[in-house]
């Protein structure tokens, strides 16, 4: 079953490069989001034979691979990929649906998204490292073609940032993978915390700072996160909603399983300054967003400083912040995708993404107002505003820090509060005021958006709004996994015994 | 357990979805789903929920009056140690101050109709007045913390958005950003406030809370930072220095709802004020930065108010003053004081504001100066005015009388210097409301008030009734009760009020009034007007630290950022990756060279994976 | 727009030109004469229902003071309840605000009137009888003594408006007509139709008396001499198409913001000003009128509005271009009519004369819309409401 979530794309994507003759964009794209929309049912499929009662993996299939190796095909869900597998899905359909019509070489564009789907599933359902790392590598090429071939005009240096970073991002996880494996003198590369428990503990910080900037650059956490806003600016709509929907959920995704669940003692030492890191890489990403006048560029900063969050929350790795570490990802997916989409529609229709220039875009006659009114519910998600995704997830993730690090915490919700700065900027000069773009000059004027165009906007905006508002089945799905993986931290740091104490007493 | 509820009361979570779900029925009208037909619809939609939530209200009342108070509670998240419940508390004191708040709002509402009645954003209005109320009628009904902060939260949005209603006209794009961001700065101190209480105490509730507060085991610092992280949300809210800059440019917003904004949104951030009290406790820090804060508005707001020459904004300034009031009283735990003023200066502030509403939509005209002689021609739009400036000062025995008397009282002995500053707010705002009366109502009219015969019904009726409940309210006071009874101060302190009253009309009615764009002559006076006028520069105080504090700090990231971090990567990249140069060309190539690369570079990692094994 | 545009020309030059020449304004164009004959003509349809619920809130309102009923011009039905409930139905909402501005604007015939001894004493007559009556509006009165007089004063400019409205609408539905039957086909015809209406009318008396109680109170009798040009439509023409309200919507109202001037004078948010752009959104009042208009829109122009722009997606915006060339061409035909010499007069005192005259009007109509008056350009939509993908991107790998 769990196969059939990596086969049906990857299938798909064979199908659409071996089509004979030249397909039309729409042929592709009708083909594509049948399988996507297939992976879709599928993956509710899971989600209904899902036992959430359960913390480790289960629906395992399991195939022998590189017997020499020992490595096994070993595929599993557990609370922590399944609302990722989910997300992917239902990204994944949203990205194709907003293909644009005159997209060139359509077969080779949908076969890459199919690929990237299929490559991101098998990530997340891997069940050892080194099936993970096959998979992680594996989305990284269609990624990089994406960029390279549909990207904007600078993006032959956008593109080959991203591969050069994700390469190096690559390259360090598989070193540590492998270094684990060398140093606990075993070839097992399935998830076991208790591998690293017996190594020095010097080994194991050394892997552990391997695999953090790997999957830091991945996130990106600062310094690492340069390669983000170039790609989101180069790539093209579909791109940046998997970009940022999904594929940043890779490096928190093996933060929280790799980092955290294979060098928890390590990890523990390490807390303090990750925390302080996070802190960082909030205020660091929001600080400069504020600065951005590209839409694009706006909003990627944005992802760098939200996805600080989730560092700060695998810090503290109490259960109450993975919660709300898993809630972030789900939440920054859904709300990232939902802005990169309305910031495309703004490109598409102005040919601008630049505030200093756009102007009243809300004007109902001749504006965008849909799109301005879905922007102003994604700007007030992204900035926590209650009722909608993104509170659920900040609340959850700085309940769950402040007692084990309350200063790095206060000030990542300094960092929230940042986000309604920039945000607001945003909407206050794109959206407000009297309608004015750079084809008024040219007496021209935005073209309509019809409604179906925004379809995959307000499926997300409800998506959003019901985790906002009804967060409990989510939680459920996740919360067994996030409690295991919060006992994995063998010896919890000092200050979650006193916390634990102080709630006990 | 539930089953033995009466049914009005098992649906009492249903009271501020009321309002919600005008949202909801004004979503077709605001996205214009029909071509020929006008917006109205959904606000005779929005007046009949908003009345159905009175309705449901009044009839709450009546069964808490007979069998007492009942508290609600609804799951909503649970995960490990963590439970957020949305909780109400039905009790006399929450229900009267639903009724106030879907009273006012009905009214609003209502009188928006006639306010409005040019305007075709109606439903988009209505729908965020419903998304108000509703927020609203959730906080005064909420008992549990988190669910407070929930609702402020949303109504912070509402507060955004119905700033920002006419988004085409630049003033009103500033002021929903300085509205937002100033209460999101109190927010996210109180969200501080409630992450910490969630994390230290392990529930949320207010009444859990209070039992938890004698056994918290805090540091001075600790609970002195929770104190005024957990202030800083209602200060925010009630427009208290040093955030109160926000209601002056807020006033760009439609009058109907700077009716709500001045009356009862300002009440509910002092009614979460009241309950956050006990907690407070923790740090008399916080109480007594509360007392400072709220003198300082209390004065401050009702000198700047009497150097204002907009209509709106002069009372705005008012209702920061009273709510400095009402601050203190909180401060010095005098919950029922704080309660009867903010019931009596609501009602009484909703119906002054009704009365410039009206003016404005005769006149075209918010410029003290330019009005004039309006007194003899519009009976509803001057009789509200007198009635709601009687209502919200000790002129007359209607509502702040008696509750600032009580107030007086109560501070006469143990902070005497209180005391005096209620009476001082006293006269001032007398002085500020005869000398408005004055300008605008009496004398000769001027261009452009040669003309103005009294606003349309749908103004009126609401303007009457609600003249008719300000005139009632000390009766409504006398029977939700205060403490010892609504008469129980002494002698002295009437008289006191008295005389603070008389010098407040007398000075009023003095001073020397200024048309049409005049100023002062004297020097000295000239800086002190314009320093009242302009608001002690606050603005420009907040440009100078907070704001290019931000804008320089987010200028030298964006510099580091591009010249340092990704400078670095770049010179790294053109340095060590020859290969980056071959990939650049590459990209102009054919198609075959992606693949190739591609390929290469997963063979190259492939390698080095089975070099590894090796 | 008062800048010289890029031909270096000054428009008012241009304009004072084209007034003095007996040119339109507006240029001569088939797109032109179609836009606004045909907004003329729904245009009059809306004056006919205004003017006619002005007629009924005059009459049968009058010193009403709960006239929740007052759109139903009396007929309440349970089906016209209906659609009154679900505001399907004419903005009157407009012709209120039209007259409100016209009475507090209070310039030319009618308003000196209101201010006099004849009027003053007829409204004594009329309070006297109501106050018999209802002693409660005698209390008011005696509380209020400016109350009833305003309200009267209310009154009679919503009836001396009803007879302008009634006047305009037969000749702009006249106006079609003609235009149907051929005998208008060019701008210049238009004006000059408009012309001809404006002065047959100039003469006629403007007059409003209620009956109350049996007895008829004529408030502005015969013998006030209120005549239809000079009195109501000179007023009106300044109240509405020249002066106007500021829109709450573009303008502040902020007192220390000073964006809207001491002297209503000065003021410029008249139609002929208005910018047609914000239409529909929020706080801009003409937005009613457009939505009336939209309801009798002739097919012809709805056919021509489909197919430019983004069609009828922004209808309201080119309803509201188009609207305000039409009332170029009425103003046009204001000027023409009033001119204190005929334009082919040889006399050089009498040509400064008309030349002072053009010019006075020039200095106002320079800073108008007057960017919508010469023919040709309408504005293209882009053809691709898709995402672009950038030029060259895959062209060269295609």
């Amino acid at each position: 079953m769990l196969s059939a979530l990596l086969l049906i794309p990857l299938l798909g994507a064979l199908l659409l490069l071996i089509w004979p003759g030249e397909p039309s964009v729409g042929r592709c794209r009708a083909l594509a989001l049948s399988l996507l929309g297939l992976q879709l049912l599928m993956t509710l499929a899971v989600l209904l034979r899902f036992d959430p009662a359960i913390s480790g993996p289960q629906l395992l299939e399991v195939a022998p691979w590189v017997g020499s190796l020992g490595l096994e095909y070993r595929l599993g869900v557990d609370g922590l990929s399944l609302p990722l597998v989910l997300i992917n899905g239902l990204l994944s359909f949203v990205a194709v649906a907003v293909t644009a019509s005159d997209t060139s070489r359509p077969r080779l564009y949908h076969a890459l998204l199919l690929l990237i789907s299929a490559a991101v599933n098998g990530a997340f359902l891997a069940q050892n490292t080194l099936l993970f790392f096959l998979f992680y590598e594996l989305e990284l090429i269609p990624l990089w073609l994406l960029i390279a071939i549909w990207g904007g005009s600078n993006r032959a240096y956008a593109a080959t940032k991203f591969l050069i970073f994700t390469a190096v991002s690559g390259m360090l996880i598989l070193g540590a993978f492998f270094g684990l494996a060398l140093a606990s003198g075993s070839a097992d590369f399935s998830f076991n915390p208790r591998l690293a428990n017996d190594l020095d503990l010097g080994v194991q910080l050394l892997l552990l700072g391997a695999l953090l900037v790997g999957f830091g650059i991945k996130i990106p956490l600062v310094p690492f996160h340069t390669w983000l806003p170039d790609a989101h600016t180069e790539a093209s709509t579909p791109v940046s909603v998997l970009l940022a929907g999904v594929l940043l959920k890779l490096g928190t995704y093996g933060l929280l399983r790799f980092c955290l669940g294979l060098f928890p003692a390590a990890w523990e030492l390490l807390a303090p300054w990750l925390a302080s890191w996070a802190a960082l890489s909030v205020l660091f990403g929001s600080l400069a967003a504020i600065q951005q006048q590209d839409m694009k560029r706006m909003v990627a900063y944005s992802s760098v400083g939200h996805m600080g969050y989730v560092l700060l929350a695998a810090a503290a790795a109490t259960p109450v912040s993975l919660q709300g570490a898993l809630f972030q990802m789900i939440s920054h997916g859904l709300i990232s995708a939902l802005l990169f989409l309305l910031v495309g529609v703004v490109y598409s229709a102005t040919g601008s993404r630049d505030m200093s220039v756009l102007r009243g875009l809300l004007n109902p006659q001749r504006g965008l107002p849909l799109t301005g009114s879905l922007m102003v519910v994604g700007v007030m998600a992204s900035a926590g505003i209650p009722g909608m995704a993104g509170f659920v997830a900040e609340f959850l993730v700085f309940r769950g820090s402040l007692v084990a690090f309350p200063l790095q915490t206060l000030l990542c919700m300094v960092g929230s509060g940042l986000t309604a700065v920039y945000f607001l900027l945003l909407v206050n000069r794109a959206f407000f005021g009297r309608l004015d773009t750079p084809l008024a000059a040219s007496r021209q004027l935005l073209p309509a958006i019809p409604l179906a165009r925004q379809i995959p906007a307000l499926a997300l905006t409800v998506a959003i709004l019901a985790i906002g508002l009804l967060p409990q089945g989510l939680g459920t799905l996740m919360e067994r996994s996030t409690a295991a993986l919060s006992a994995t931290t063998l010896g919890a740091p000092p200050q979650l015994i006193a916390s634990a104490r102080q709630e006990q007493g | 357990m539930s089953a033995a509820l009466p049914l009005p009361v098992q649906l009492a979570w249903l009271i501020p979805i009321y309002g919600f779900c005008g949202v909801g029925l004004s979503l077709p009208w605001a996205c214009g789903w029909f071509r020929l037909s006008g917006p109205r619809p959904a606000a005779y939609l929005n007046i009949l929920v908003t009345l159905l939530a009175f309705l449901h209200g009044s009839l709450l009342m009546l069964i808490v009056l007979r069998d007492g108070s009942y508290s609600l509670s609804h799951d909503w998240f649970q995960t490990a140690d963590l439970q957020l419940q949305l909780s109400f508390e039905l009790s006399s004191t929450s229900l009267a101050s639903l009724e106030l708040v879907t009273g006012l709002s009905l009214l609003a509402q209502v009188f928006a109709l006639g306010y409005l009645d040019k305007e075709w954003s109606l439903a988009r209005f209505y729908g965020l007045v419903g998304f108000f109320e509703g927020a609203m009628a959730g906080v005064v009904l909420s008992s549990s913390l988190f669910l407070t902060y929930f609702l402020l939260e949303m109504l912070t949005l509402s507060t955004y958005l119905l700033v920002g209603f006419w988004y085409g006209q630049p003033l009103v794009v500033t002021a929903a950003r300085d509205a937002f961001l100033t209460k999101r700065v109190g927010d996210v101190l109180l969200l501080m406030g409630v992450v910490a209480l969630s994390a230290w105490a392990g529930v949320m509730s207010f009444e859990d809370l209070y039992r938890w507060v004698p056994t918290a085991d805090l540091t001075p610092l600790a609970g002195n930072l929770l104190g005024l992280g957990l202030i800083a949300g209602p200060l925010g809210k009630c427009a208290q220095f040093p955030m109160h800059l926000w209601l002056d440019e807020a006033m760009e917003g439609p009058n109907p709802a700077s009716i709500l904004r001045n009356s009862v949104v300002v009440t509910c951030g002092a009614l979460v004020l009241l309950r956050l009290m006990p907690i407070l406790q923790l740090s008399p820090l916080s109480l007594a930065v509360l007392v400072a804060l709220g003198s300082i508005t209390a004065v401050g707001g009702s000198l700047v108010a009497i150097a204002q020459v907009d209509i709106k904004r002069t009372l705005s300034y008012t209702t920061s003053a009273y709510m400095g009031l009402v601050f203190v009283a909180i401060a010095l735990q005098l919950p029922a004081i704080a309660l009867l003023l903010l019931f009596a200066h609501a009602v009484a502030k909703a119906l002054l504001f009704m009365s410039v509403g009206s003016v404005i939509a005769t006149t075209n005209c918010q410029d003290l100066s330019e009005l004039g002689g309006m007194g003899s021609r519009m009976p509803a739009t001057t009789l509200a005015f007198l009635v709601g400036a009687a209502g919200s000062t000790a002129l007359l025995p209607l509502g702040c009388f008696w509750a600032f008397a009580l107030n007086v009282e109560a501070l006469g002995q143990s902070a005497p210097a209180l005391a005096a500053i209620v009476l001082v707010t006293n006269t001032l705002t007398l002085v500020n409301l005869t000398r408005v009366y004055r300008l605008v109502f009496l004398g000769a009219p001027q261009p452009k008030t040669r003309r103005t015969p009294e606003a349309n019904w749908s103004m009126a009726v609401p303007m009457v009734a609600l003249s008719v409940l300000v005139l009632v309210t000390p009766w409504i006071m006398a029977r939700i009760d205060p403490v010892p009874g609504l008469a129980s101060f002494s002698p002295q302190v009437l008289a006191w009020l008295i005389l603070s009253s008389v010098l407040g009309l007398v000075i009023g009615s003095r001073i020397p009034l200024h048309k049409a764009w005049s100023r002062p002559i004297l020097p000295l006076w000239r800086v002190l007007q314009d320093l009242l006028a302009f608001d002690l520069y606050t603005d420009r105080i907040y440009r100078v630290t907070v704001v290019a504090l931000v804008a320089r700090l987010a200028w030298w990231v964006d510099w580091f950022d591009r010249r340092v971090v990704d400078g670095l990567v770049n010179r790294l990249g053109r340095l060590s990756l020859a290969s980056a140069e071959g990939m650049r060309l590459g990209v102009s190539g054919q198609m075959q060279t992606y693949v190739l690369t591609g390929v290469v570079a997963i063979v190259l990692l492939l390698t080095s994976l089975s070099w590894v094994v090796r | 727009m008062n800048q010289p545009n890029s031909s270096g020309v000054d428009p008012g030059q241009v304009l004072r030109e084209r007034l003095l020449g007996g040119v339109t304004l507006l240029e001569e164009s088939s797109e032109h004469l179609l836009e606004v004959v045909a907004v003329l003509e729904s245009y009059g349809h809306v004056l006919d229902a205004y003017s006619l619920n002005l007629v009924h809130q005059a009459q049968r309102e009058f010193l009403n003071p709960l006239p929740v009923f007052r759109f139903f011009n009396g007929a309440i039905t349970p089906a016209r309840l209906w659609r009154h409930l679900r505001h399907d139905r004419i903005n009157y909402e407009y012709a209120e605000y039209c007259q409100r501005s016209m009475l507090w604007h209070g310039t030319g015939g009618l308003d000196t009137y209101l201010d006099g001894e004849a009027f003053l004493a007829s409204c004594e007559r009329v309070i006297q009888q109501r106050c018999r009556h209802d002693p409660l509006l005698a209390l008011l009165q005696r509380l209020f003594p400016g109350f009833l007089p305003e309200q009267i004063r209310s009154a009679a400019t919503a009836s001396a408006l009803a007879q302008f409205w009634r006047v305009m609408s037969d000749l702009f539905l006249d106006l079609a007509a003609a235009r149907r039957s051929g005998e208008v086909s060019s701008i210049a015809m238009v004006v000059r139709f408009i012309q001809d209406g404006l002065v047959a009318a100039a003469a006629a008396p403007i007059t409003y008396a209620v009956e109350l109680g049996g007895t008829s109170f004529e408030i502005l009798p015969p013998e006030a001499g209120l005549t239809f040009l000079v009195d109501v439509a000179v007023p009106y023409v300044e109240a509405v198409f020249l002066r106007g309200t500021p829109f709450l919507g573009t303008v502040s109202f902020n007192a220390q913001a000073r964006q809207i001037p001491h002297d209503q004078s000065q003021f410029t948010y008249g139609a002929l000003y208005a910018d047609p752009l914000p239409t529909m959104g929020a706080g801009i009042p003409p937005s009613l009128l457009m939505q009336d208009m939209r309801r009798h829109l002739p097919p012809e122009l709805e056919r021509h509005y489909a197919g430019v722009g983004r069609g009828l997606g922004d209808l309201y915006v080119k309803l509201c271009t188009s609207f305000q060339k039409a009332m170029f061409c009425v103003t046009n035909a204001a000027i023409a009519g009033t001119f204190p010499h005929p334009l082919s007069t040889r006399d050089p005192g009498e040509r400064e004369s008309n030349g002072a005259y053009a010019a006075a009007w020039v200095e106002r109509l320079r800073i108008a819309r007057i960017d919508c008056l010469p023919a040709g350009e309408s504005l293209v939509s882009q053809p691709i409401p898709d995402e672009r993908i950038q030029p060259g991107a895959s062209g060269r790998l295609g």
